[in-house]
């Protein structure tokens, strides 16, 4: 059995899936009233070489011949050529969205991405919602808010820009502080998440045997425990590990020898998801209408924004939504006449009542 | 007494036959007919519209499903609005980023064209250059604003004599850097 060494999984953890190649990319949805959706994606690359920048195997979201692509390029303050690719396509429904994530084969193919788009006719108003969700990566993960509180998880879920721009103003020290913290809570959880996943396909695997010792509840309560040794010996992991002594401490010296393939094939398989490739991007959202409800970050043009990092889908979906409205003005309209045609009617009758 | 009566009947006799010339009887009867007809018409065409309209309001069960519905229309739309205002509030609180996320700017067109015309040898490639009028109009803009901002800026240096002694100073410095072609 192929054993993998568990200090190899927090590097993994810790640089999750960070590539260089990839081009720097902004993915922006128009929204149409009808349900269909234009999609720009805003590709920058600094790669000299003309075979190598903007290969679609590097691009974070679906992208073919079938778009209309433009590029162009610019001198930086260092008089570096800085590359730009836009693509452009019109999607007539979010299911045909849908199937061109499905058969994406960019940086982001191995993850489960879908959009949905609904539109409710509410008489004065129709409301408009759309939404991208990336699946959770971790089944058996924690959610992240059990580990940070609410300043600490708007920081963590901001965007890079909003927190070079905080940590650089007149209360830059506050915003280092929450920056720190939101850090070593990360960690804590990441660690979390590693035992928490690890039992759960340990439990699986043994689930067969019955045996009341290494059941998921008798696991679960040893978690504490664990992630305590997994942050104190962080150096030594890799051969406490190989040589049993980790799991002996887990699940006892009888069950460490008995169940050795099945622990480390379920960290092997946690050690595969963590290993997923993941490039990240920015998603911005355009909706028809007047916005009226969002989970993402507001930009100077009005415009939506979600920075798009594993670590959202860690343990929970990670759904990117907005709601907007527009006005049924002819239904003002008959509104408005309907209303003034009973009121006058109960004015007449009161006259002539008199 | 005979006499008297007989006489006062001739005088009421001869008061009838001679009443008033009324040549124009038929006209007197038809301008009277007309203009009473005339205001009883006006005045029924409107009532009975009025009547038409509002003959709901006589109808019990009318009356009260239209004011029902009058309410509710009024009560849907309190609360739609009040639901719509107070998301839009919720919305003005959340963060609100400073600059745009963006990767390429209308700057990059300017840039390659800027590049093109030094490699062409500061000319021009023949070439036809096809532009919209909206990025027409956001050029001619920009213009406009530089120009405004260049002239806020001319008045600023003319109202501050250290800034314009400086400003000298370094146009001075930056002329003898340059080479004299």
């Amino acid at each position: 059995m192929n054993r993998k060494p568990v200090k190899l999984i927090i590097f993994f953890v810790l640089m999750f899936m960070i590539s260089c190649n990839e081009p720097e990319t902004v993915v922006t949805n128009y929204v149409h009233p009808d349900g269909s959706v234009t999609r720009k994606i805003e590709m920058k690359s600094i790669e000299g070489d003309k075979n190598k920048r903007f290969k679609i195997s590097e691009i974070q979201v679906p992208l073919d011949l079938s778009w209309s692509v433009k590029d162009s390029f610019a001198l930086s303050k260092k008089s570096d050529t800085i590359w730009y690719r836009t693509a452009e396509k019109l999607f007539k429904n979010v299911e045909e969205l849908n199937l061109a994530y499905k058969a994406d084969s960019g940086a982001n193919k191995g993850l489960s991405r879908e959009t949905g788009f609904s539109r409710k006719f509410k008489w004065f108003n129709t409301e408009y919602r759309f939404y991208e969700k990336i699946d959770k990566n971790f089944s058996s993960g924690y959610p992240v808010k059990e580990f940070m509180n609410d300043d600490e998880l708007r920081y963590f879920y901001s965007p890079e820009t909003l927190k070079e721009a905080k940590e650089s103003s007149a209360d830059s020290l506050k915003y280092k502080a929450l920056g720190d913290s939101v850090k070593l809570k990360t960690d804590k959880w990441t660690a979390y998440n590693i035992i928490s996943e690890w039992i759960g396909e340990f439990s699986k695997l043994t689930t067969e045997k019955n045996d009341e010792e290494i059941s998921f509840q008798s696991l679960k309560s040893k978690e504490p425990g664990f992630v305590k040794v997994l942050e104190k010996e962080d150096k030594g992991l890799d051969s406490l590990w190989k040589n049993g002594i980790i799991l002996k401490m887990f699940i006892g010296e009888k069950n460490a020898l008995k169940y050795r393939v099945e622990a480390d094939s379920a960290l092997s398989m946690v050690t595969k998801k963590l290993m997923l490739d993941f490039s990240d991007y920015s998603l911005r959202i355009v909706m028809p209408g007047k916005l009226i409800g969002t989970n993402g970050f507001i930009d100077s043009s009005n415009l939506l924004l979600w920075p798009v990092k594993s670590d959202y889908f860690f343990t929970e979906p990670y759904e990117m939504w907005a709601e907007s409205k527009t006005t049924n003005i002819w239904i003002w309209l008959v509104s408005g006449l309907f209303l003034a045609f009973v009121v006058s009617g109960v004015i007449v009758r009161v006259i002539k009542k008199d | 007494m005979k006499p008297e009566s007989e006489k006062y009947q001739k005088i009421i006799n001869l008061l009838k036959e001679s009443g008033p010339g009324l040549g124009s009887t038929e006209d007197i009867e038809r301008v009277v007919i007309r203009r009473i007809s005339k205001g009883n018409y006006s005045r029924s065409w409107f009532s009975d519209t009025i009547d038409f309209l509002f003959s709901w309001v006589y109808i019990v069960w009318v009356r009260r499903a239209l004011i029902s519905a009058s309410v509710i229309l009024v009560f849907i739309f309190i609360l739609q609005q009040g639901v719509i205002l107070r998301r839009i509030d919720m919305l003005s609180s959340q963060t609100i980023l400073n600059n745009r996320e963006k990767v390429s700017t209308q700057v990059d067109e300017i840039d390659k064209l800027f590049i093109e015309y030094k490699n062409w040898g500061k000319r021009f490639p023949s070439k036809t250059i096809t532009i919209s009028e909206k990025q027409m109009q956001e050029l001619l803009e920009s213009v406009n604003e530089l120009k405004l901002k260049y002239k806020d800026l001319e008045s600023i240096i003319d109202s501050d004599p250290e800034l314009q002694k400086m400003i000298q100073k370094k146009l001075n410095e930056n002329n003898r850097l340059k080479i004299n072609l």
